[in-house]
């Protein structure tokens, strides 16, 4: 199976507009932290260790593919150059750790680009299971699957007072990470946000931007995932973590009709705005594209924007980033360049759908 | 120029902010800017972040503890399988090994208390044979119960049969917790 399919292809399944509450819940992942006894961690093991571990997880996966009903692909990471493996980090399918790894690891990718395990991450295996909307139990069932399979053929590392052993001592225990994307455009707009994360912080709840450890809420997306994995059972992590989002989705739907109660007129020229420098701007920096995509995406839930797919904003918050960007280029670029070409794909996305929609209108200049 | 708030101290912040599309710009003196903007500074104390807690644990207010502590146990040896030592440990945040868990256990309970909201002890899903072996301790306390019950209630002749079950269940724990009847 060729690679490539999953590097040009900027849409990825957890990006289809479905589930349930899809219009807040972009995507719902579960990850799941497991290694294997003889060998040490990846922080500290040898090559070698790293080589047997590869073939020994990917060998068994392989193997079962079709109890799994999924087709996996093996990606070995050293074999991918820099940018490519950027493309991966951007769409979700490995992690930056993974992506700057210096011993042998890979990733099993399903057709589908649902389930991603990654080899000699952090762990020796981490489990991926991304679905779009909130599916929390659709996508710990799939986790969990995959995980069961495993552990019938590889001996995993595991004590019955700390769980999986895992090396970070916070995803000791049950190694789940549950997590949702959210689109949280109108409590940031009416400055509930900070009262939220610090409430939400207090439940044993994680919030962080959309892209990762660090990264700040761009394009009003937040992630929501568990910090405790000791002492709780999966069951109570994901039901604690579906009922704080549900909370949420309630909570951005009164700010959302507040909003629209309030000056509709003063929304909908925001909105309308944002629309206007996404499709004809010719310089668009990361900070203002993630605004302005923000802004349209809510006018769409909202019923004031019409004519504009969701997918095609789904897809451009992939695309934006700088290593998707630089593959649609075919070369490298400078931050500003970058703009100049995100500014470009922009007009291109969102052309095409106007050109669909009013037929005969003159062709853009790219 | 002075602060627009209190109008007393000079301005030294430049506040811009963008209202329903346009921009205001505001100046405010640095106490003010405090009050008034803290919502930039939100997502820099991410309190949770591990680097932060394991590096407050070790580091200033609660050093002193750990100082102490070390002092009681003056040598926590390294990890007999990857030679990590504890501070090793503390320092990267991570463990180098499985086993590293086994070396450092008596000290682990304080780090995943202040990790894992208090808890130090795994609740969920467990590998095949360790759910297995688990299972099996549960059943044995649960016969041994009754049959205390038994006892209690003079029914010696159930209790001589639950006494027997539990024996037997144990006789399978000792023995790698498989099923005598494994498919």
């Amino acid at each position: 199976m060729s690679i490539e399919r999953f590097l040009n292809n900027s849409v990825t399944s957890w990006m289809a507009d479905e589930g349930e509450h899809a219009d807040i819940v972009m995507s719902t992942r579960i990850r799941l932290a497991r290694n294997l006894t003889g060998y040490r961690f990846p922080l500290s093991f040898s090559e070698n260790e790293a080589l047997q571990v590869d073939q020994a997880v990917s060998a068994v996966l392989l193997d079962a593919e079709s109890e799994l009903e999924s087709t996996f692909s093996y990606i070995d990471i050293k074999g991918l150059s820099t940018l490519n493996r950027q493309v991966l980090v951007e769409k979700h399918l490995i992690s930056p750790k993974l992506a700057h790894s210096e011993v042998t690891g890979s990733v099993l990718l399903s057709d589908d680009e649902a389930i991603s395990v990654m080899v000699n991450e952090e762990d020796h295996i981490r489990i991926q299971c991304i679905f779009p909307g909130l599916q929390l139990l659709e996508a710990w069932h799939q986790a969990n699957n995959i995980d069961d399979m495993l552990e019938k053929e590889l001996p995993y590392a595991f004590d019955e007072q700390f769980g999986y052993l895992t090396s970070c001592p916070t995803n000791s225990g049950t190694g789940l990470r549950a997590s949702v994307m959210m689109h949280l455009p109108a409590l940031t707009m009416t400055n509930q946000m900070n009262r939220l994360v610090t409430t939400i912080t207090r439940l044993g709840m994680v919030v962080r931007g959309i892209y990762g450890e660090g990264s700040e809420a761009l394009g009003n997306v937040y992630q929501i995932s568990n910090q405790t994995t000791l002492g709780k059972s999966e069951e109570d992590i994901l039901t604690d973590l579906q009922s704080i989002t549900e909370q949420i989705i309630q909570k951005e739907r009164e700010a959302r009709n507040a909003l629209l109660n309030t000056r509709p007129n003063v929304l909908e020229d925001r909105l309308y705005r944002s629309l206007g420098v996404l499709t004809y701007a010719r310089i668009l920096t990361t900070e203002e594209a993630g605004r302005c995509l923000s802004d349209v995406r809510l006018g769409i839930d909202l019923g004031l924007i019409k004519g504009v797919d969701v997918s095609i904003l789904n897809e451009c918050m992939i695309f934006m980033q700088p290593g998707f960007l630089q593959k649609y280029a075919g070369m490298s670029l400078q931050s500003e360049e970058r703009d100049v070409f995100r500014a470009k794909l922009f007009r291109e996305r969102l052309q095409v759908d106007n050109n669909l929609n009013n037929e005969g209108e003159e062709p853009h200049d790219v | 120029m002075i602060c627009e708030n209190c109008k007393q101290r000079p301005a030294k912040v430049t506040v811009t902010q963008i209202q329903d599309g346009t921009h205001v710009q505001r100046h405010y003196c640095e106490k003010c800017a405090q009050n008034f903007h803290p919502f930039h500074l939100d997502f820099q104390q991410d309190p949770l972040s591990l680097h932060q807690l394991l590096s407050n644990w070790f580091g200033a207010p609660e050093s002193a503890q750990v100082q102490q502590k070390q002092q009681l146990q003056p040598k926590i040896p390294p990890c007999s399988s990857c030679g990590w030592t504890f501070r090793q440990f503390l320092n990267e945040g991570k463990f180098g090994c499985a086993h590293c868990y086994e070396s450092f256990r008596e000290q682990l309970p304080s780090v995943f208390k202040k990790l894992h909201n208090g808890n130090v002890k795994h609740v969920g899903k467990a590998p095949g044979k360790f759910g297995h072996k688990l299972q099996l301790k549960k059943q044995i306390e649960a016969i041994r119960t009754s049959m205390q019950a038994a006892i209690g209630i003079e029914n010696f002749e159930e209790a001589a049969k639950l006494r027997d079950e539990a024996r037997e269940l144990e006789k399978q724990l000792q023995s790698g917790g498989e099923p005598p009847d494994v498919n």
